[in-house]
């Protein structure tokens, strides 16, 4: 039992001050984040960029949320390199945040989760490899994206009940592999996207394609049967070039604080996702001058998300029962009743949901794979009812097949595109 | 009496904690030798570029077909080392460290190849107006490589699975294979690789 004296009182008084002070500071030192989103999201990237100017305008705890949230604006922004230079410093971030912080946990018991430095949700962290293989993809560096798809797949390995909804970032690494010549690794993840979709059409093309070079004919002829008809037609006359675009449309899911109050003062706090865009109609490719159709892969980042957070959900329980324990120990074991009524309200207070997420994220993002003939190729795209006239792509006949990229988002504010990117296979 | 132990408790921890962060935060610097291997974790460094180099350029020099060219010294064209790791490493210091030993040697001289686009713009300025027909470099002197030099650097990681542990173990593997072609043929005149392998741990728990 603590004595209650004068001195003792004081101390008390200024460790809730303290306490009080930190919670205060956390929730403003993220206002310069929200400032970004909210011009990321009127279409004012450069203002977005600027409201981050530094990454000492974010608290040290949201580290994280800056290098993401601004590796995505820069992404938009066209500013390929400087994309890659924040969402590495991601990277290297999580890394070193595999330490659990004895100090944070241990102060986070007694307090909220806003203490503890932000460590993005399980999807969170394979989507910095996903932009970071698009911002590679862009700048032309194929070795580079191929790096960050092995990495892509070690987190895939790592969370796979979270992540493996991601079929966006699944052909994005088998396009890496791709790009790279690496074709038996392009062929294992394409044919892994095929048994983890529902229906393999958009993949059984790169499944063919690759299976006849490398001799699988068996697997060649399993995979023709999903073709439609015009597709097994065109044998033969893919391979001049390809056209892959990135379409990113609306905005992933926030978190929403939720609270169970049991009387007298236990207060659970949680935080779920809840959806901000409606249905989003996918992206489509104009008409195509014989050159073929196109295929498309589509992940619903919402989903991810939602399956990341459950995932956790048994670590955030056991959190949460551990944190109750703890400031009922701390009340109980005040003498001065006022006192303790006092120390009760403020540890009620102090539960506060941790809704920190990464919110510049997409609701869908989505692959096009447009083939290209010989000649000049005129693209025509209708991104969220709006008409998006890409340049014109000239293919040189007998130059070899390559891939041209585009990124878009919601097909308005940010066109014409600072971004068009080749490689050569 | 409490009072009194509690206000020495708090006078102490203070001390204690500035004299800990005094020692903490001071800054040190000093100097190593690159030839000293060191390594923080399990990753790729540069002591790991040194040895693979070392064992790869001995083992180039000294088997067919360089090692029977004692009397001229063949030219050779280095075509980069792909990275196929799951790092950004810039293989172009492996590549620079092998040519520098390799032309130390003397057994090989090699194509400028990253100077390539240079060398055809001072050739363009020489015939430009500007230089003597005297001291001008004559054209069509360029040498012809006779072998391509490249290689691919690999590498493989594994993790502890999960369970109950206070420290967490990787294993990591590396291996940089080398080849050199004779561009006039095709074939592939000479192969070696070269291995590392190194376990790390880390706790899981910190400050």
């Amino acid at each position: 039992m603590i004595e209650s004296s004068p001195v003792v009182h004081k101390f008390k008084s200024a460790c809730l001050l303290v306490c009080l002070l930190s919670v205060v500071i956390s929730g403003c030192a993220s206002g310069k984040l929200d400032q970004a989103r909210k011009n990321f999201y009127s279409g004012q990237i450069d203002q977005a960029s600027g409201a981050l100017s530094s990454a000492e305008d974010v608290s040290s705890r949201d580290q994280l949320l800056y290098f993401m949230e601004k590796g995505v604006i820069l992404h938009h922004a066209g500013d390929y390199q400087g994309s890659i230079d924040l969402l590495l410093n991601a990277t290297a971030l999580m890394k070193d945040q595999e330490v659990i912080s004895a100090g944070q946990q241990t102060a986070s018991l007694v307090t909220s989760e806003w203490l503890t430095d932000y460590k993005g949700e399980y999807a969170e962290r394979l989507l910095v490899h996903t932009y970071l293989m698009m911002d590679f993809l862009m700048l032309g560096d194929t070795e580079g994206a191929l790096v960050e798809a092995k990495q892509a797949l070690e987190v895939y390995d790592t969370y796979p009940e979270a992540c493996s909804g991601d079929y966006f970032t699944r052909a994005l690494i088998a396009h890496c592999y791709e790009a790279e010549n690496e074709i038996n690794g392009a062929y294992i993840e394409y044919k892994k996207l095929a048994e983890l979709m529902l229906d393999p059409l958009p993949v059984a093309r790169q499944l063919c394609n690759l299976g006849n070079r490398l001799g699988f004919n068996d697997e060649v002829e399993h995979f023709r049967q999903f073709l439609p008809e015009p597709a097994l037609k065109e044998k033969g006359k893919r391979g001049a070039g390809e056209l892959i675009i990135f379409v990113s449309q609306g905005k992933s899911p926030l978190k929403i604080p939720h609270n169970i109050v049991l009387p007298p003062s236990i207060r659970f706090s949680f935080s779920t996702y809840e959806d901000r865009s409606g249905y989003l109609t996918p992206p489509t490719v104009g008409p195509l001058a014989g050159a073929g159709s196109s295929d498309m892969i589509t992940t619903d980042v919402g989903e991810i998300l939602k399956a990341s957070l459950k995932e956790r959900l048994a670590q955030i329980i056991i959190k949460e029962t551990a944190r109750v324990v703890a400031k009922e120990a701390i009340a109980h074991n005040i003498n001065d009743d006022n006192l303790a009524l006092l120390v009760r309200i403020f540890l009620f207070l102090i539960e506060v949901p941790d809704t920190r997420c990464w919110e510049t994220l997409p609701a869908t993002l989505s692959i096009i794979r447009v083939p290209l003939s010989p000649g000049s190729n005129q693209v025509h795209l209708n991104v969220m009812g709006r008409n998006v006239v890409l340049p014109p792509i000239d293919i040189t006949p007998g130059n070899g097949p390559f891939y041209h990229y585009y990124s878009i988002r919601d097909g308005n504010g940010l066109y014409p595109l600072p971004g068009n990117s080749q490689s050569g296979n | 009496m409490f009072l009194n132990f509690f206000k020495k408790s708090i006078f102490l921890g203070f001390a204690a904690m500035v004299l800990f962060m005094m020692i903490g935060c001071s800054a040190t610097t000093r100097d190593l030798s690159p030839d000293e291997a060191i390594h923080y974790d399990e990753g790729y460094d540069f002591s790991d570029k040194k040895a693979i180099v070392s064992d790869l350029v001995e083992s180039l020099l000294n088997k067919p077909p360089l090692v029977s060219r004692l009397d001229d010294r063949p030219v050779l064209i280095i075509y980069g080392v792909a990275n196929r790791t799951s790092e950004h490493i810039e293989t172009d210091g492996i590549t620079d460290d092998i040519r520098q030993e390799i032309l130390q040697s003397g057994k090989a001289r090699f194509v400028n190849k990253v100077q390539r686009d240079n060398i055809q713009s001072e050739s363009d300025y020489q015939y430009g107006g500007n230089v003597s027909a005297e001291t001008r470099l004559q054209r069509a002197r360029q040498v012809g490589a006779e072998y391509m030099l490249s290689g691919t650097l690999r590498s493989i990681k594994k993790k502890q699975p999960k369970q109950f542990r206070l420290t967490k173990r990787t294993l990591q593997y590396y291996s940089l294979t080398l080849e050199l072609t004779d561009l006039q043929t095709g074939l592939i005149e000479w192969t070696d690789s070269t291995e590392i392998v190194r376990e790390s741990s880390q706790p899981f728990i910190g400050w």
